[in-house]
C-alpha cells in the first residue's frame, strides 16, 4: 500500500470562483476568447468555461454540452475490451476488478497516480484512453468544465439510486449526479497507539488535537503529507471550522502552528505513516483517515488481533471533524464507455463495494452497511469490517450533516494555502 | 601560371599538416566529427531538456488546472516566476533560506566525511591491495548494484529503534536505549547521503592512486621524507586532482538530492534544496517554481564546476 488515497491536493474556492463566474453564462466564450488572444501560441492552456465553486449552501449542477454527450440507453457491452481503470495506488480491490470482468468477459488494466495533480496533469492533455477515472469531488468543476468528463447516462446505473445514503442521491457538487458516483466516504482524526496513549488520556482531554503538540511525544508525531490536511487540522485546532477559509489571518495562524510542531514534536510529515509506520512503532501519533486506521491491520507486523489492539482512533465525540468523499467518473475519451457504466453500477453493488470495502479499507456510502454492525460482521477477509475498539473510524451519512469538508479553492485562495505549506515544509523557523 | 603553382604548393603543405602517419589526407571535419555523438547526446538530453525547463520557469500555468505550461518562444517569457521565488530566497519572508544553508552545509559535511572515507579506501586498495585489488574494488561495489532507493530502505529497516544498529550498539554497551535515528535527525541524512555516494568518491581517487608512479614515492622516501612527510608531501599533492573530481561528482548530485531525506527523516527540520524542488512539482500551480529553483541550483553549480574544469586544464598544461 504504497499512497492510498489520501493526498488531496488542489482545489478551487468559492468567493474567487463566484467572481470569476460571475456571469457564468457570459464567461464562458470571454474565457475561451481571452485564451486565444493571450495565451502563446505554443501553450495548451485549457479551454475551458468559468465554474462556479460548489459549496453544500450553494449547490453546483454542472454543464452538460452538446458536444460532450452521454452514452445512449439499452447498449450492449463493448467485446474483448480492457477496461482502463485510473485508479489511486492500492485503492481497488482487484479481485472485485476481476469478477465484474468474469461477468462481462472482458480484462481490465489499472494506471495508478499518487496525487490528484499528477491525475489532472496526465488527463487534462485529453490524450488517454482511461474508462474509469477516481477523482476528488474538488476537481468536479475543472473537469466537467473542461469536457475531460462524460455525462453518466443513469439508466446503467440503477445501484446508485437503490443503494447509496440519500446525501449522494443529489450531491451538492454534482447536482442530479451528472458525472459522478460516490465511491468511498472517510473522516480525518488521529490514529494512536493504545499502548502508549491510554484512550483515557486522548479522550479525556478538552482539545484532543493539541496532543500533537505535547512534546512528550516528540519524534512520535506524524502528519500526512498533505497541504489541504494538515493545515485544516491546525484550523480545527484552533477552533476554526471554514476549512476552505480565504481568511490570510487564519491560514497564518495555522502555519505558525504547524511550525510550532516542528519545534515542539519535530513533526514528520508522511503519506504512508498512519497505516504502515505507527503500527510499526515509528509513530505513537499520526493524523489519520479513518479508512487508513482500518487498512493499518494489514501492516500489522504480527497479524494478530491481540497486537493490532495497539492501534486507536480519534475523531470529535460531536462528529464536528473533517470528513470527506472520493467518486467515480467516466472520462469522455473512454474507449468502453457502456463496459465503464456497467463497472460503476457494479462498484455500486452491496457486496461488490464491501468486499472491496474490506481490503481497501475505505467504507463505501451504503444504506445497507449498518454503521452499529460494521465492527462485528465478518468481511471477505474473515474479520470484521473495522475492529471494536475503531469503532469511531466508522463513517456515518450524519457526518455529512456535522463534519467540515475539504472543498474546491480558488487560484488565489489555494496559492495562500500552498505558500503556508511550502514554508513549513522549507523547516522555516518561528 | 607561377601564382596557380604556388597556390597548390601552399595548399599541398596544409594537408600534410592534417595528413596520417602514413601520409593519408583527412578533411578538416574528420576528427571533429568524432564529437558528433557526444554533442548529438548533450544536445537531445541535456540542451533540449534543460530549455523546456526554462520554457516552464519563463512561462505560465494552466488557468484551470494550474499546471505547468511550457512557453517555448523567448519572447513571450515571463520573469514572474523568478521574482517570486526569489522573495522567497532574499526577501523579507525568505523561508527558502534555512533549506538552503541546511543543504550546504550537510552537502559540505557528506563531502568532507566521504572524501575521508573514501581516500582511505582507495589508498589502501591501491597501495596495498595487491593482486586482489580487483577484487576488493568488485567488494566495495557491489552492494552499489542495488537500487539507490533500496538500499535506503534497508537502512530504514537498520536503523529502526529495534533495527540491527541499535541492536548492535546496545551490544557494545555504547547506548543504553535506542538511538532514535529516524525521528528527523541531521546526522542520520548526512550519514544517508555518504553511503549513497561514497563509491563516486572512491572510484575516481583508485583510479588515480594506483596511477601514481611509484618510483616518485620512493624518491620521496630516498630522500629522507618519512612515510607521513611522503604521504602529505608527495602522494596528496599529486592526488589533488582526483580530489576535486571526487568532490564535484559526489556534491553536485547531493545538491539536489531529495529521497535521502525523504526516506530517512521526513521531518521539515531536515529538508534540502531537492525536497522545496520535489514538494513544488507536486504541489498545484508550482510548477514554474520548481523549474526556477532548478535554474538557480544550476548557476549556483556552475561555479564549482567551472572551478574544477579551471584546475583541470590548468594541471593538464602543467604536464
Amino acid at each position: 500500500m504504497a499512497t492510498h488515497p489520501r493526498e488531496r491536493p488542489s482545489r478551487l474556492s468559492r468567493r474567487e470562483f463566484l467572481r470569476l463566474s460571475a456571469g457564468a453564462a457570459v464567461a464562458l466564450p470571454t474565457t475561451s476568447a481571452l485564451l486565444a488572444a493571450c495565451a502563446n501560441p505554443t501553450t495548451t492552456a485549457t479551454k475551458s468555461g468559468a465554474f462556479k465553486l460548489a459549496r453544500p449552501n450553494n449547490p453546483a449542477t454542472l454543464p452538460l454540452f452538446d458536444s460532450n454527450p452521454a452514452i445512449k440507453s439499452g447498449l450492449q457491452p463493448e467485446k474483448n475490451a480492457t477496461l482502463q481503470i485510473y485508479n489511486w495506488d492500492q485503492y481497488l480491490w482487484k479481485k472485485v476488478a476481476k469478477s465484474f470482468c468474469d461477468k462481462y468477459n472482458c480484462n481490465f488494466q489499472i494506471t495508478t497516480f499518487n496525487n490528484m495533480d499528477e491525475a489532472l496533469s496526465k488527463i487534462r492533455t485529453n490524450q488517454f484512453d482511461f474508462d474509469v477515472f477516481f477523482p476528488t469531488i474538488d476537481v468536479m468543476g475543472k473537469l466537467t468544465g473542461a469536457k475531460i468528463l462524460q455525462p453518466l447516462n443513469h439508466d446503467y446505473i440503477p445501484n446508485l439510486a437503490a443503494n447509496c445514503w440519500p446525501v449522494f442521491q443529489n450531491p451538492f457538487y454534482d447536482q442530479k449526479w451528472r458525472y459522478s458516483v460516490p465511491y468511498t466516504v472517510y473522516t480525518t482524526g488521529i490514529e494512536y497507539r493504545r499502548d502508549f496513549i491510554p484512550d483515557d488520556v486522548i479522550w479525556g482531554m478538552d482539545n484532543p488535537y493539541e496532543i500533537l503538540w505535547d512534546p512528550k511525544y516528540k519524534g512520535k508525531v506524524g502528519i500526512y503529507d498533505d497541504y489541504r490536511e494538515a493545515i485544516s487540522m491546525a484550523l480545527l485546532k484552533n477552533g476554526i471550522t471554514d476549512l476552505n477559509t480565504s481568511k490570510p489571518s487564519e491560514i497564518n495562524l495555522a502555519k505558525n502552528d504547524l511550525i510550532d510542531l516542528i519545534n515542539k514534536v519535530n513533526v514528520r510529515a508522511t503519506i504512508n505513516g498512519a497505516y504502515a509506520k505507527l503500527p510499526e512503532g515509528e509513530f505513537y501519533l499520526h493524523q489519520s483517515w479513518s479508512g487508513d486506521a482500518a487498512a493499518a491491520w494489514f501492516y500489522v507486523p504480527h497479524y494478530t488481533q491481540k497486537y493490532f489492539k495497539t492501534i486507536g482512533y480519534w475523531y470529535p465525540k460531536d462528529r464536528k471533524g473533517a470528513v470527506g468523499n472520493d467518486l467515480m467518473a467516466i472520462p469522455s475519451r473512454a474507449k468502453n464507455p457502456v463496459l465503464a457504466h456497467l463497472f460503476l453500477n457494479y462498484m455500486l453493488d452491496f457486496k461488490n463495494s464491501m468486499d472491496n470495502f474490506s481490503w481497501v479499507g475505505y467504507q463505501p456510502p451504503q444504506v445497507k452497511a449498518d454503521p452499529g454492525r460494521l465492527t462485528t460482521v465478518t468481511s471477505a477477509q474473515g474479520e470484521p469490517y473495522l475492529f471494536p475498539w475503531l469503532a469511531d473510524a466508522v463513517v456515518r451519512e450524519s457526518d455529512f450533516k456535522t463534519g467540515y469538508e475539504e472543498l474546491e479553492l480558488s487560484p488565489s485562495v489555494d496559492n495562500l494555502w500552498h505558500n503556508a505549506w511550502e514554508e513549513f515544509k522549507a523547516g522555516a523557523q518561528a | 601560371m607561377l601564382r596557380r603553382s604556388a597556390t597548390r604548393s601552399a595548399s599541398k603543405s596544409k594537408r600534410d599538416s592534417r595528413s596520417g602517419k602514413g601520409g593519408v589526407w583527412y578533411p578538416r571535419w574528420f576528427w571533429p566529427s568524432f564529437a558528433a555523438p557526444g554533442f548529438a547526446w548533450l544536445g537531445v538530453f541535456f540542451v533540449l531538456p534543460f530549455y523546456v525547463v526554462l520554457s516552464i520557469a519563463f512561462g505560465t500555468v494552466d488557468p484551470i488546472f494550474r499546471s505547468a505550461l511550457p512557453v517555448y518562444e523567448p519572447w513571450y517569457w515571463t520573469g514572474v516566476h523568478f521574482s517570486d521565488t526569489f522573495a522567497k530566497i532574499f526577501g523579507a519572508n525568505a523561508f527558502f533560506q534555512p533549506a538552503i544553508l541546511r543543504t550546504l552545509l550537510y552537502v559540505v559535511a557528506a563531502s568532507l566525511l566521504c572524501l575521508v572515507i573514501g581516500y582511505a579506501v582507495a589508498y589502501y586498495v591501491a597501495r596495498y591491495g595487491g593482486r586482489r585489488k580487483a577484487l576488493l574494488l568488485v567488494l566495495l561495489i557491489s552492494p552499489f548494484w542495488i537500487s539507490y532507493l533500496m538500499r535506503m530502505l534497508a537502512w530504514v529497516n537498520l536503523l529502526q529503534d529495534q533495527g540491527y544498529v541499535n541492536d548492535i550498539l546496545r551490544f557494545l554497551h555504547l547506548i543504553s536505549a535506542p538511538v532514535p535515528w529516524l525521528e528527523g535527525k541531521s546526522i542520520t541524512v548526512i550519514l544517508g547521503l555518504v553511503y549513497g555516494y561514497i563509491p563516486y568518491m572512491i572510484l575516481p581517487l583508485y583510479a588515480f592512486l594506483d596511477r601514481i608512479d611509484q618510483s616518485l614515492l620512493e624518491a620521496g622516501r630516498d630522500l629522507g621524507a618519512s612515510p607521513v612527510q611522503t604521504f602529505l608531501r608527495v602522494t596528496l599533492p599529486l592526488s589533488k586532482p582526483a580530489i576535486l573530481a571526487g568532490m564535484v561528482i559526489v556534491s553536485l548530485p547531493m545538491f539536489g538530492d531529495y529521497y535521502t531525506n525523504n526516506l530517512l527523516s521526513n521531518s521539515p527540520k531536515t529538508t534540502m534544496f531537492g525536497n522545496i524542488i520535489d514538494d513544488a512539482v507536486g504541489s498545484t500551480g508550482r510548477g514554474p517554481e520548481a523549474a526556477v529553483l532548478v535554474v538557480i541550483l544550476m548557476v549556483f553549480l556552475i561555479v564549482p564546476m567551472i572551478y574544477y574544469m579551471r584546475s583541470t586544464a590548468r594541471s593538464v598544461s602543467a604536464e
